[in-house]
């Protein structure tokens, strides 16, 4: 890489050197040029540019029998939407109360899902929704159906337990449901 | 040309934050909502796709003050290297009676240390006691929920009421970003 020419030959034919004319030293910066990409390489791929997201979850105090019977019951059928995430993928709701006809079925996409909760939000005055993941189901389900809540600007959400009336009557609607 | 390779290398130096090592890998459903991640002060309860919990903490202080909390409580003398190595390590997922043995493991073998996750069930609620630990040692501490997207529900849920029981009523869901035009997950 160094190169030192001692005695100045002006038969050879003269490299470019950094220093020219100065007892013949020349440097070859090739590799330093080398060593500043790959470090620049390294610093590149180890950045993380990426950075995950949080949502917040804000939960209600945890089960005081009297509390939640109390609030669930301040809002009026009419306005609530149910919804029950099982495993496959499948996700079924209910507007108001629990009956056997009301249960129907949508899928998670913008045309099923979205859809459904922008109809539901232009009715509807005050619009509540309830979540219902069951425990068989997996999780990305539960934060699409989160997800959905923020990108309607639903702002009154909770999310529940699965009843054993509720599971009774998706049986009874034809439904497979998992014996826990 | 070189100037500016140089340039750039300086600016990646000052800018990156190497990202620690994972403690499990954890694929996380992706959602359009959601802010970017506070950096600071963050204990993320990690939930593979079998249901097993694993702590992280994100600065090493933290770390340590958390363990001082945990040896003080359960009257455990760490020793000095076993406060460095927890210091370094990016989470743990063993049960308390495994923790020593896991601490005092050099850093190849840790690897393949098998960490099956935190107890959550029934009366052995560890994740609670950390949990707990953790508010009392670092005040504004904030606490994320990171799970796989296919984790059963079940297990989050436990997580969940872990938290909801000890009073934690807000946390954050850690997804991927997504965009809105994107179908939703699948």
């Amino acid at each position: 890489m160094l190169d030192i020419d001692e005695i100045p030959n002006p038969n050879r034919m003269r490299r470019m050197g950094k220093e020219k004319g100065k007892a013949g030293i020349t440097t070859d910066m090739n590799s330093m040029v080398d060593m500043a990409f790959l470090l620049l390489t390294f610093f590149m791929l180890s950045t993380t540019m990426y950075r995950p997201r949080g949502m917040e979850l804000v939960m209600p105090v945890p089960d005081d029998a009297e509390t939640r019977t109390q609030e669930v019951q301040a809002v009026k059928a009419s306005q609530a939407l149910t919804f029950i995430a099982m495993p496959e993928n499948k996700l079924y709701y209910y507007r108001g109360l629990p009956t056997p006809a009301g249960i129907q079925s949508v899928s998670y996409d913008k045309t099923g899902l979205r859809q459904l909760l922008q109809e539901f939000v232009n009715e509807t005055e005050k619009p509540v929704v309830l979540l219902k993941p069951h425990p068989d189901c997996a999780f990305e389900n539960l934060v699409i159906l989160i997800d959905e809540m923020n990108i309607n600007r639903i702002a009154r959400y909770a999310i529940d337990k699965v009843s054993e009336e509720e599971l009774a009557l998706l049986r009874a609607a034809g439904i497979p449901v998992p014996t826990q | 040309m070189v100037d500016m390779a140089f340039l750039l290398v300086t600016f990646f130096l000052l800018a990156t934050t190497f990202k620690t090592g994972e403690v499990v890998g954890v694929q996380m459903p992706r959602s359009v909502a959601g802010l970017n991640l506070p950096m600071t002060d963050l204990l993320t309860i990690s939930v593979d796709k079998k249901g097993q919990a694993y702590l992280s903490m994100t600065s090493p202080q933290a770390r340590r003050a958390w363990l001082q909390k945990h040896a003080q409580v359960n009257q455990i003398n760490y020793t000095e290297e076993e406060y460095k190595t927890f210091e370094l390590i990016p989470g743990f997922g063993v049960p308390m009676s495994q923790l020593r043995t896991l601490l005092q493991t050099p850093a190849e073998e840790r690897k393949r240390f098998k960490q099956n996750g935190i107890p959550i069930k029934g009366d052995k609620n560890e994740l609670a006691d950390w949990v707990i630990l953790a508010r009392v040692t670092i005040p504004r501490l904030r606490i994320a929920i990171k799970a796989d997207a296919n984790t059963p529900f079940r297990q989050v849920e436990d997580v969940i009421n872990t938290l909801t029981d000890i009073n934690v009523l807000r946390f954050t869901l850690i997804t991927q970003p997504k965009k809105l035009e994107d179908n939703a997950g699948y």
